[in-house]
């Protein structure tokens, strides 16, 4: 297995994942953003903190993929059903805990279940499987971060 | 057969009516999450938890057997005066009796960063102050509404209520020993000179209860009342009605959905705009109608803070409905709001009590010359506009080209047929002209201003040929009648027509002479689909004394603010209506709009004096 695969993987599944969200805001299904919502941690300027979170998105889509990668080698195999797997409860954890629990421990702008006046959050905290962006925005998600996985598994056996 | 708790605590409050007391009587006190209502009488008549548009644990001011209301007065006779404690959204209510003097302040207090703080906690404090007085106390939960059945049990002697993932602790110090029955916690106690009593519900909302001592309760007040003063003390509030203005700007504040920036339009739902009618609505939601006006008023105040949490709730919100505006948005920035019937006997007997809006689906042009006037005060009080934003507020533009010939409901949301009502088309001009103008400062792309523009003179010549009487010498409700509508204020407000503008001038004559009464402003005249009437309209007379003032007629607005600012409640709110023949409150409370058209008056008059 290479690790240099899994980072092109989580490379390639990470822009899927980001055009497969940003289409669905488009199509007015979602108003999840996770560059938005990565940047506006740093900056209230929209337009920074989108190019910022993109950054910061490809970044941590990359540590996800090498995440994966030592997953892949202590299991002694890699693939696309192992990553889509890996990809769901990567979802899962996502809108369950880390973008809806731990973000807004770290996100300055962000309301947490505490937030009351006279403090005023910029940006609504996602919710329980970030529902208050969209009813159909946890499918999207899960269905998104699926195949962000089976790209990182995928690659990863490619290169075997 | 004796009745039970509830019952014997409706039948011994005084001053109800019909077991209801006047909406007038009604403070409010809140967290930035949620609000109560706290009568004259000390009882707290409505409360939603965890959030405002949540479902209510107390609920008596529209149904007082099954509800469910937070009951704490003296055992005897009673006098009240109360106030808020200065700066605060704490309210203190002092009993006086023939026994002795008590003092009750309550609070939703705010989270101490130093302690573990429950999800909302209600305190009340009772505090003697002169001679022994006897005092009771009741809690009963009507958890959902009242529909729902509760569980009573104890946790480490703490009483508690529970009902699926909501539960409600009633902790007590000094307050009697809590006596449990199958629906609610109630004690008695003796106030003495000195004494100090504590009464703390804190709720849990799918988490474990917090139990807090009583160090931390006391300490948490102190706390929130500090909090309260800071956040005034930094609000730009002058001239010759700012305590008006301040106790505004707090009341305003309680509707401030801090998680999310957004605007409650009131705290309540249902609450009649006639006794006994059908006009009784959820105004738990976020109007874009008001969104003008409430980042303008945050801008008068000071409040960047807000006016850029407000504006990026609205950007975010409208997201999915993109180039169409909802007429609401709920609080979490979600499109949907269903409008169903609650089985609650309503306030006095008004009847339905709904949740949700069905006015959420209505067509109402209005909103995107709301939404642009919006983006044109954020854009000039911060110079710029973010790229996304900026396409988008140009995409709503071209679809106000699109659609400004179609029949609306309106600003009031008649649910009669759709009309062209004459404010909806001044506020389609508002819209091409902010978005011209924001094109002209390159802040939205400029490819379609020229249609903008040729559009915008369209409307013109709709408004002045269509929507203009001769005989009343002013703009009329809707093309082709001879109706009446105060909102049309608000194209001047807007910048529809210069404040010296003959038309205009005779348009506020005639609103004067037709739909006011003394101070008494009433919406409009003529049919709006549903049976029955209501009250004078807070925020038209608001409306009208800012263009008084806006048209250089300063002593007849500040005459007109005056008699105004003597309608509040005794401790300065408002509701969304008063009956002009009795002064009573009518409609939801407190009501954003009538607020924030105070603040925008009393900012006009100051600017008029400063000429």
């Amino acid at each position: 297995m290479s690790v240099w695969a899994a980072l092109a993987g989580g490379l390639v599944g990470t822009l899927v994942l980001t055009t497969a969200l940003r289409t669905a805001g488009e199509l007015k299904l979602t108003r999840m953003d996770i560059p938005f919502l990565l940047g506006s941690a740093f900056t209230t300027n929209r337009t920074r903190a989108k190019a910022l979170g993109y950054l910061l998105h490809f970044a941590a889509g990359l540590l996800f993929a090498l995440g994966y990668y030592v997953l892949f080698l202590i299991l002694g195999q890699s693939g696309w059903m192992l990553g889509a797997m890996f990809g769901m409860v990567h979802g899962m954890f996502a809108g369950t805990a880390l973008v809806n629990i731990l973000l807004p421990l770290v996100h300055p702008r962000m309301a947490t279940p505490l937030t009351s006046a006279p403090d005023v959050a910029l940006l609504e905290p996602p919710g329980f499987l970030m529902l208050n962006y969209g009813l159909a925005t946890p499918v999207i998600s899960l269905v998104a971060h699926i195949v962000y996985g089976a790209l990182v598994g995928g690659f990863t056996l490619l290169a075997q | 057969m004796e009745p039970d708790s509830s019952q014997r605590a409706a039948n011994a409050r005084p001053g109800l009516r019909d077991g209801y007391a006047p909406l007038r009587d009604y403070a409010a006190i809140g967290d930035g999450r949620t609000v109560a209502l706290v009568a004259r009488d000390g009882s707290v008549d409505w409360l939603a938890v965890p959030d405002l548009d949540s479902e209510t644990v107390f609920a008596a001011v529209l149904d007082a057997q099954r509800g469910g209301r937070f009951v704490l007065e003296p055992a005897v006779a009673y006098g009240v005066d109360r106030r808020y404690l200065p700066g605060t959204n704490v309210l203190e209510t002092t009993f006086t009796t023939d026994l002795g003097v008590v003092r009750v302040t309550d609070a939703m207090t705010l989270p101490d960063p130093t302690g573990l703080t429950p999800v909302r906690e209600l305190q009340r404090r009772v505090e003697g102050l002169a001679g022994n007085v006897p005092m009771r106390w009741s809690v009963t939960p009507g958890f959902g509404y009242g529909a729902r059945t509760l569980r009573m049990s104890r946790r480490s002697g703490v009483p508690v209520a529970s009902c699926g993932a909501d539960a409600l602790a009633v902790c007590t110090w000094e307050a009697g020993e809590p006596h449990c029955t199958q629906d609610a916690v109630s004690g008695r106690f003796e106030t003495r000179p000195g004494s100090r009593a504590l009464i703390a519900l804190c709720f849990a909302h799918q988490d474990p209860l917090v139990f807090p001592t009583r160090a931390e309760c006391e300490a948490r007040l102190d706390h929130t009342c500090a909090v309260w003063r800071r956040w005034l003390d930094g609000r730009a509030c002058h001239g010759p009605w700012r305590q008006a203005v301040e106790r505004s700007a707090l009341a305003l504040k309680l509707l401030v959905f801090a998680p999310s920036g957004a605007v409650a339009a009131a705290a309540t739902s249902s609450l009649p705009e006639h006794i006994g009618g059908v006009r009784n609505w959820d105004y738990r939601f976020s109007w874009i109608r008001d969104s003008a006006f409430t980042l303008d008023a945050f801008l008068e105040l000071d409040c960047p803070h807000e006016a850029q949490a407000y504006f990026w709730w609205l950007m975010h919100a409208t997201q999915l409905t993109h180039p169409r505006l909802r007429v609401l948005y709920r609080l979490d920035g979600g499109a949907r709001a269903p409008e169903r019937v609650l089985p609650l006997e309503g306030y006095r007997g008004s009847s339905p009590v709904r949740t949700g809006n069905a006015a959420g689906s209505q067509l109402q042009l209005d909103t995107y010359g709301e939404l642009l006037q919006l983006t044109w005060l954020y854009a000039s009080a911060t110079g710029r506009l973010d790229a996304d934003i900026a396409r988008r507020v140009a995409g709503m533009a071209d679809l106000v080209c699109r659609t400004w010939q179609a029949p609306d409901a309106g600003i009031w949301e008649v649910r009669s047929q759709p009309r062209h009502f004459t404010q909806s088309k001044m506020m389609c001009w508002v819209a091409l002209d902010r978005a011209i103008r924001l094109a002209d400062r390159e802040l939205i792309p400029q490819r379609h201003a020229d249609r903008w523009r040729r559009e915008r003179e369209a409307i013109r010549e709709f408004v002045e040929t269509r929507c203009f009487s001769d005989r009343k010498g002013s703009y009329v409700r809707a093309a082709g009648s001879q109706e009446l509508d105060a909102s049309l204020l608000v194209g001047l407000l807007h910048g529809y027509a210069g404040p010296d503008q003959p038309r205009m001038l005779g348009t506020i004559e005639a609103i004067r002479r037709e739909l006011a009464h003394g101070p008494f402003v009433h919406r409009y005249s003529g049919e709006d689909g549903l049976p029955g009437t209501e009250g004078a309209f807070l925020a038209c007379s608001f409306w009208l004394a800012e263009c008084l003032a806006r048209c250089g007629r300063r002593d007849q607005a500040a005459d007109l603010m005056n008699e105004l600012v003597g309608l509040a409640n005794d401790i300065g709110l408002y509701s969304e209506e008063i009956d002009p023949s009795t002064g009573a409150f009518l409609g939801n409370m407190p009501q954003a709009l009538s607020h924030l058209a105070l603040i925008r008056t009393a900012c006009a008059i100051n600017e008029e004096d400063q000429r």
